[in-house]
């Protein structure tokens, strides 16, 4: 299940060891709850990641709200226009902390193939990014690895990028 | 020789014929493009050219398909043609009577930059002619609500003017996101 088993007490597992930390931050990581944010041909794939052939839910991420509020990971999959820009940073900050953000495909990552005046190039120069996902689009594949890394972070005990100090 | 000709008159567009014939004066040229009729019409008369063109009952080009504009400014050839005008707005009209399509268009000089709006024969013009004022910014003079429909609102400049580098004026870098109002 994830969780450390401290050394044999002697209790036929009956007991388990561990610390406060470990618990949540195991719950916290076989339960992700995504914010889809996509606003282009990554978002495809978002869905298809989502839907039943590659099966998001096999890893405890498929309660996809569309409400910032009840959702603890963001995914940018898509181009961020200028325009959008300050909807995405508002629905980031919307999100209850611990929140984890994965920018998807190259688009949201670096601007992609569309380095012109109304494409944001990278969001994470105003939102802070945990996992970047090369690609164009990446295949569901990519994404599943990406919610991996992000649940190896969490199992780890490392704060997500954007927490805040407090 | 001349069997050849005779058909190629008779081929001619109708709406070709019928324009010559009802608005000559407002005609600056014409031609046909694979198969569509392609006219170039003076801004003063570029309404009721328009109006000609949706409400004659041989015509009945009622189906506005696109409002554009393109810049002309690094095309000498173009610019010398039509009297060094800027800007060129594309009216794309389709006539499922006909089943035939036409694109009217009218030179705008850049230092008069407004043009009758089409917002008054069809309704679809509405948001075509807000993004060629986005785009462009060409005035459509009596757009119920021209404002811009692509670009944030406060944003400077027309970006698909040639003249508007492609990377911006730094707009994708710089946000205020306490101003902006989302
Ligand atoms: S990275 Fe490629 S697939 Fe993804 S949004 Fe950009 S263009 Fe589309």
């Amino acid at each position: 299940m994830g969780l450390d088993f401290g050394p044999d007490t002697g209790t036929d597992g009956n007991i388990i060891t561990t610390t406060i930390d470990k618990v949540v931050n195991w719950g916290r990581k076989n339960s992700l709850w995504p914010m889809p944010f996509g606003t282009a041909c990554c978002a495809i794939e978002m869905m298809a990641t989502l839907a039943s052939k590659y099966d998001l839910s096999r890893f405890g991420s498929e309660a996809i709200r569309f409400s910032p509020r009840q959702s603890d990971l963001l995914i940018v999959s898509g181009r961020i226009s200028i325009k959008m820009m300050p909807v995405l940073k508002r629905i980031y900050d919307q999100m209850p902390d611990p929140k984890w953000v994965i920018s998807m495909g190259a688009c949201a990552s670096c601007g992609g193939v569309f380095d012109t005046y109304t494409l944001i190039q990278g969001v994470d120069q105003f939102i802070p990014v945990d996992v970047y996902i090369p690609g164009c689009p990446p295949r569901p594949e990519d994404l599943i690895d990406a919610v991996l890394q992000v649940q190896q972070k969490i199992d780890s005990g490392a704060l997500p990028k954007g927490v805040s100090p407090y | 020789m001349n069997e050849e000709k005779a058909v190629e008159e008779q081929s001619k567009p109708l709406v070709l014929e019928k324009l010559e014939a009802a608005h000559a004066d407002a005609l600056l040229a014409q031609d046909e493009v694979r198969g569509t009729a392609v006219v170039v019409v003076r801004k003063e008369r570029a309404y009721a050219v328009l109006e000609y063109l949706k409400t004659d009952p041989e015509l009945a080009y009622t189906y506005l398909v696109d409002v554009t504009a393109v810049d002309n400014s690094r095309m000498e050839s173009e610019l010398m043609q039509f009297d060094y005008a800027r800007f060129m707005v594309v009216y794309q009209l389709y006539s499922y009577q006909g089943q035939c399509r036409v694109r009217v268009k009218v030179p705008v000089h850049e230092n008069d930059l407004s043009i009758p709006s089409a917002t008054g024969l069809w309704r679809a013009a509405n948001w075509l002619e807000r993004e060629t004022y986005d785009m462009f910014g060409i005035h459509f003079e009596g757009h119920p609500d021209l404002r811009r429909i692509l670009m944030p609102d406060d944003f400077e400049g027309y970006p698909l003017r040639k003249d508007y580098p492609l990377r911006g004026r730094g707009e994708r870098e710089r946000f205020n996101f306490d101003k902006q109002n989302v």
